[in-house]
């Protein structure tokens, strides 16, 4: 049987063209700005999620990934005599700045690990490129950063603060939306990139007034790595960020848990999964970007709404005269609601195919282009599917309560 | 005498803007019986579309009683005078009010779906109407393509197709020249009377009173005065009424 809902979307061509750009620009819009909400969430614990580690022990000040106080490097033996753990590394996270050969400056957050072990991973790297990091003054480096850091290939250099640093390896999916640029090392190497560039004097005089005391800091002179003495081994003192461990098979991982923060005090030991909700909860809930890409996805939503009530109450007002005509020729309520409802969901469906595609496409180049992720899984794609059709129902509402109001006798009027 | 197909009692209509009532009819009585073809003529402003509009059962009068084909409309629910619309009537406008987006065949069928036909069915009778129209190579044309003559053969054809026993006709030949509203007129006489179909007809056209068994005149919200073909027959000084 006829469709007069599909007729009368088909009728006039541009006109329907027009007005299916609106919803997939709405479409659009919501896609990328939950897309950008989500990336921007999940890329925070991308590392934490690409390693193989049961247990993070950490400060108990800790805060997010990248935020917590630093435990000392002798903590890491400590933690492997606890009964039940089979496995301890340490993980080193500090800051730092990256000069490329041209002099371009680059704040960078570097990620010091063992090379040798099992429990942190930079993404995906091959066995050579990991032993390739045991060599001095080396690092590998994202993707979504080479622009950044002016490295076109493997074998590039530049400087981290004063030292030297060639990059060994190139990897990818590793970087944080809300992060400075990450750099991975050898513990070695990270340790001597974390404290290089300055050293400090102090100096004090005990005078009439008291003691005067003078701070000075000196940036240390560039010098080649071949100059260089290569990074010694982590002394016990040394600050590390994390102790990452790997718990026996069928060890009961809360009761370890309780074992570590015992036995190690002033610490706090995290579970992978509490590590990744924490970390997100804190972007999302106690910063203001992740207030803000919600936002900004509800206000998609909104726009998509007005957007698609514009276009069916406009497509309803015009034709107006023929819902006046069905409504005198008695065809029943539900017969001319389901017509606005028949197009309401034609221009959902319409709308979003070509709306989802347009952001795939965008997403993949934004990822391979800028290191940015736009979110867009089968979940999210069905879940923005549903908001469409939601809109676009909703929408109809409006337009439904214009035709119920419809006087049949304006039929009669020529 | 036949049965009455449409009976109107004391039928008024007043309509309220703000403070502002205007009395368009004033107590109307009109019987119209099974099987007649009735004009209902008169001046604008007189009130012939309203009281078509009530007889219809698309306006709900402010006084007096409409009883059509032995049952009172005026009592009834919005949705019960659809039900009775969709069941007993058939429409033709003086602007067709066909749907642009769908084709001569499509019109009609639409029609049948609202009156709850198989598809099959209302693919037969659109064919079968359209014919009878004689548009049958028309079909598959939008209205857009069609003329206006044509255009109103194919609501004509609508609004037989369900087989009404009421037909309800506003200014049918209004938007059509003079050769082809009498040829139109012609073939709403033929198939009702085919059909056994009453017709309440309403025009400005004094070429199409030949049609009519009776024409009903209303001046200022009143029957003036009301003739049938015999009077006119009689009297012969082409004066309706």
């Amino acid at each position: 049987m006829v469709s007069l809902a599909r007729k009368n979307l088909l009728k006039d061509l541009p006109r329907f063209l027009v007005a299916q750009a609106g919803i997939m620009f709405a479409v659009s819009l919501v896609t990328i700005q939950t897309g950008i909400l989500r990336g921007f969430t999940e890329s925070t614990t991308l590392l934490i999620e690409d390693s193989a580690t049961d247990i993070w022990v950490t400060s108990e000040n800790f805060v997010n990934f990248e935020l917590t106080e630093p435990i000392p490097y002798l903590e890491l033996a400590q933690a492997r005599q606890v009964e039940g753990v089979r496995r301890a590394e340490a993980l080193l996270i500090g800051s730092g700045r990256w000069y490329s050969d041209e002099g371009k400056l680059t704040t960078l957050r570097i990620f010091g690990f063992d090379p040798e072990g099992q429990l942190f991973r930079p993404g995906e790297v091959s066995a050579a490129s990991l032993e390739a990091l045991n060599q001095p003054y080396t690092a590998i480096i994202d993707q979504s950063n080479q622009r950044a850091f002016g490295i076109d290939q493997v074998g590039d250099t530049a400087r981290i603060r004063s030292l030297p640093v060639e990059v060994v390896s190139i990897t990818e999916e590793t970087q944080s939306l809300v992060s400075s640029k990450f750099v991975f090392a050898s513990l070695k190497n990270a340790n001597a990139y974390v404290n290089a560039g300055f050293s400090a004097e102090l100096t004090c005089q005990l005078g009439d007034n008291g003691l005067n005391c003078q701070n000075a800091y000196e940036r240390a002179p560039e010098t080649g790595a071949e100059a260089l003495p290569a990074p010694g081994p982590l002394e016990a003192d040394v600050p590390i960020t994390y102790i990452l461990i790997r718990a026996e098979p069928g060890t009961d991982i809360p009761a370890l848990k309780q074992r570590l923060e015992d036995t190690i005090t002033g610490t706090r030991a995290l579970t992978q999964a509490e590590l990744v909700e924490e970390t997100r909860a804190y972007w999302q809930e106690r910063t203001g970007i992740g207030f803000i890409l919600g936002l900004g996805a509800v206000v998609g939503i909104l726009v998509g709404i007005v957007i698609v009530a514009q276009i069916l109450y406009t497509s309803v007002s015009e034709h107006l005269k023929e819902f006046g005509t069905l409504k005198a020729m008695g065809a029943p309520d539900r017969m001319i609601y389901g017509v606005i409802v028949e197009q309401a969901l034609w221009m959902a469906v319409i709308g979003y195919i070509p709306g989802i595609s347009l952001c795939w496409g965008l997403s993949t180049w934004t990822l391979a282009s800028q290191g940015i992720i736009i979110l867009i899984t089968p979940v999210s794609a069905a879940g923005v599917f549903g908001i469409t059709v939601a809109m676009c129902l909703g929408s109809a509402f409006f337009a439904i309560q214009k035709v119920t109001r419809v006087d049949p006798g304006i039929v009669f009027k020529a | 005498m036949a049965e009455a197909a449409i009976a109107a009692k004391a039928v008024e209509m007043v309509f309220r803007t703000g403070s502002v009532e205007t009395r368009v009819l004033k107590g109307i009585d009109l019987t119209v019986s099974a099987g007649e073809i009735r004009l209902l003529m008169g001046p604008s402003g007189s009130g012939k579309t309203t009281l078509l509009s009530i007889l219809a059962g698309i306006l709900t009068p402010t006084g007096g009683r409409v009883n059509l084909l032995g049952q009172e409309i005026t009592g009834l629910s919005r949705r019960q005078l659809a039900r009775f619309r969709r069941r007993h009537i058939g429409f033709i406008f003086q602007d067709f009010n066909l749907f642009p987006a769908l084709t001569a065949a499509e019109n009609i069928e639409l029609a049948l779906k609202i009156k709850q036909r198989s598809t099959a069915e209302a693919k037969r009778l659109a064919a079968e109407y359209l014919e009878q129209v004689g548009l049958a190579d028309r079909a598959r044309h939008l209205p857009k393509d069609l003329s206006g003559g044509q255009k109103q053969r194919v609501a004509i054809a609508r609004a037989l197709a369900g087989s009404p026993k009421i037909l309800m006709a506003d200014e049918p030949t209004a938007a059509l020249d003079s050769k082809t509203g009498q040829t139109v007129v012609a073939l709403i006489q033929n198939l009702a009377k085919e059909k056994g179909c009453t017709v309440l007809m309403v025009t400005h056209d004094p070429r199409i009173t030949d049609a009519a068994d009776r024409i009903t005149h209303l001046e200022d919200g009143l029957i003036s005065h009301s003739s049938s073909w015999q009077t006119r027959e009689v009297g012969g000084n082409g004066v309706i009424g």
